[in-house]
């Protein structure tokens, strides 16, 4: 399993947190965006092994992308960070084909789990 | 994982979603049950409240979270978004950007809205209404109104408070005030000489409205010590950890203020002379320890305030310099002669190492440079009008006394006639004015000099150095004398008249006139005059 993430994420800010911490292990971020359309642009061109994708984005909803994303790069792993973490949305997000959730605000440690539990 | 690396850009980002907040409600006020708006108000306090937590700023996090929650019941339609409702978070729009504000500022902890988190999460659009109708027959303006009042009040103190200005607005600024004036000195002049006493009131009015522009504008420009105090603790123990040497380092008066401009032009005379302190000033520790001192010598960098100037001291307990070796040296460079190094006093001496081609070292060091250095602090010092003087004990350490004017560009002069010149001495510089007789002027090995409290001051004809012709004084043999202070001692320039004082605009020169020695900068006069400002200190 390949090393290559994307950050789907409308804050730069959260974008440059969850950069500084994949990048420290040894990851490589091949592709970023702010909005589904970008994340759904983006991807055609890279296929990354991982997505870590928010749900509350300012043109969609994460969940309806999640779905776009696993038609069109089905090989992406894509994991969801969000801040939204009642029970059902985490379990429709693993219905509708998420590896994992990540509940916000996280720790640099549970980022580098979660992932480190996806490429084995 | 160092979150602090983050935290500019948590501060703007988290500006820009309580800008965009603030503009939404007002806008989903006006058009109810849009609910793209809605949506789009529910993200930005959602997203802040994530930034937040993941930053650890909890009472942010707390206040944006309760504002979600209740975006959250209006976009499921369980409540409308009604007036009251949208005060509310606006109001928290508000206390969210004055704890953004405290988070750049840097403050130690955010202040928590306790208050404003239990009003919005007990809101209730149903219960407000009856109890608002129990209280009062017109609820409307009873209720929201000064809540409305109190929001916008704290929105204009607040996010308001500080904003960002370029430098070159804050430079112009400083010259358009410096223009005007010089522009009041010339309406006066034509005022007077047209003899247009009815104008006296405006522009005695005019003058006091210049003062405070002045002051305001000048305000605006000062920026804390700190501001390029930040590299010198990494400078000093970088520089004694290469050398071997232990030193001890602090700083004094962080947060006394001055203006931008003499800060860009000291920091690297500091920079050089703390370089000095460490490589030419300090001991070794076995030199320290051989001496009866303590294994690990001290540095300290100590900025005082005092009336309109400001003092900058630094003090090592190294080494120290011997006045006698300094001379030795000088005379052995031919930078002075015999005659001279025998007149000298100790404070003089100590200012040779200021003179071009001097260094001290006994090797010329990588760090400190090629001997050209206090020259240049010196130079740098005297262009700000300021003053640099020297202590020092061999043995016992060193002193560099930085006094400077707290601005640089709009200063107070002392005018003075000297041949077909006018020309200004900067009044931070001037001990007094005194007017010599005749039998005043004594001769002091060799040396003209007058007595002043005690002490031989040298006397120097302003004339004379500047090339104009020297008058014999008036009939009574009086002539008047500039005290001023130059390179740690007292010299008197006499010269023809003094004309009084003025408060001017200084102009820097540029090439060819910059290599005029004895000469730091320009003026413009309100008849349209050049005037020129006297570095006493290389005339001396």
């Amino acid at each position: 399993m390949g090393r290559t993430v994307m950050i789907v994420d409308d804050a730069l800010f959260m974008r440059n947190i969850l950069r500084g911490i994949v990048l420290e292990k040894g990851y490589i971020v091949v592709s970023e965006a702010a909005s589904g359309i970008e994340a759904m642009k983006k991807l055609h061109s890279h296929h990354p092994d991982i997505i870590l994708l928010d749900i509350i984005l300012p043109d969609s909803n994460g969940l309806d992308l999640l779905q776009s994303i696993t038609a069109t790069s089905p090989e992406s792993k894509v994991v969801i960070c969000s801040g939204i973490g009642q029970e059902q949305v985490i379990q429709k997000a693993l219905e509708l084909g998420a590896k994992a959730f990540i509940q916000k605000p996280f720790t640099p440690e549970k980022v580098v789990e979660v992932l480190e539990g996806l490429v084995g | 994982m160092d979150m602090s690396q983050y935290r500019d850009l948590f501060v703007s980002e988290a500006r820009d979603h309580l800008s965009a907040f603030g503009e939404l409600i007002v806008r989903i006020e006006d058009v109810s049950g849009d609910q793209a708006a809605i949506n789009e108000l529910f993200r930005h306090a959602h997203s802040l409240k994530g930034m937040a937590a993941t930053m650890g700023y909890d009472p942010i996090a707390r206040l944006a979270h309760i504002m979600e929650d209740q975006l959250s019941r209006v976009r499921n339609g369980e409540i409308p978004l009604v007036p009251s409702l949208a005060d509310l978070l606006l109001e928290g729009a508000d206390a969210l950007a004055g704890m953004v504000l405290q988070v750049e500022s840097d403050s130690a902890s955010i202040a928590e809205s306790a208050g404003l988190i239990e009003r919005l999460s007990a809101f209730d659009p149903g219960s407000e209404k009856k109890s608002e109708r129990a209280v009062s027959p017109q609820p409307e303006p009873a209720s929201s109104e000064p809540s409305a009042a109190a929001s916008h009040q704290f929105r204009q103190s607040d996010s308001l408070k500080s904003i960002r200005i370029k430098t070159e607005t804050l430079d112009q600024l400083v010259n358009i005030t410096g223009e005007l004036i010089t522009n009041r000195h010339c309406l006066a002049e034509c005022a007077r000489q047209g003899g247009l006493s009815a104008l006296d009131e405006p522009l005695h009015q005019l003058a006091a409205l210049l003062r405070d522009l002045r002051d305001v504008v000048f305000k605006a420009r000062m920026v804390p010590f700190a501001f390029i105090a930040e590299r010198f603790p990494r400078l000093v123990r970088d520089l004694a950890r290469k050398q071997g040497k232990e030193v001890a380092f602090h700083i004094e008066g962080k947060n006394i203020e001055l203006d931008r401009g003499v800060l860009e032009e000291i920091a690297e005379a500091l920079v050089h002379i703390l370089r000095n302190a460490v490589d030419h000033g300090m001991d070794s520790p076995d030199e320290r320890v051989a001496a009866g001192k303590s294994y690990n010598g001290e540095i300290s960098l100590v900025v005082a305030r005092d009336k309109d100037h400001v003092d900058i001291v630094v003090s090592d307990d190294g080494r120290g310099m011997d006045p006698e070796r300094l001379k030795a040296k000088a005379l052995e460079k031919g930078l002075i002669t015999a005659e001279q190094a025998v007149a000298m006093t100790n404070q003089e001496a100590l200012m040779l190492i200021c003179s071009p081609g001097f260094s001290t070292a006994a090797t010329v060091s990588e760090i400190s440079g090629r001997g050209v250095g206090m020259d240049a602090v010196r130079n740098a010092i005297h262009s700000l009008g300021g003053v640099l003087s020297i202590h020092s004990q061999a043995g016992f350490g060193s002193r560099f006394v930085l006094r400077l004017p707290i601005t640089v560009s709009i200063i107070q002069v002392l005018m003075v006639r000297c041949g077909s010149f006018e020309v200004a001495f900067p009044v931070n510089v001037v001990n007094r004015t005194m007017e010599l007789m005749r039998e005043d002027i004594v001769d002091d090995a060799g040396q003209k000099a007058v007595l002043l409290d005690g002490v031989h001051v040298p006397v120097r004809s302003l004339n004379r150095l500047l090339g104009q012709p020297v008058l014999s004084g008036g009939a009574a043999g009086i002539v008047p004398a500039v005290v001023c202070e130059a390179g740690g001692r007292l010299v008197a320039f006499i010269t023809d008249r003094l004309l009084g004082q003025q408060e001017i605009f200084v102009r820097p020169l540029a090439t060819p006139l910059s290599f005029l020695r004895g000469i730091s900068g320009a003026t413009v006069t309100g008849d349209g005059r050049v005037i020129f400002i006297v570095d006493a200190a290389s005339l001396a």
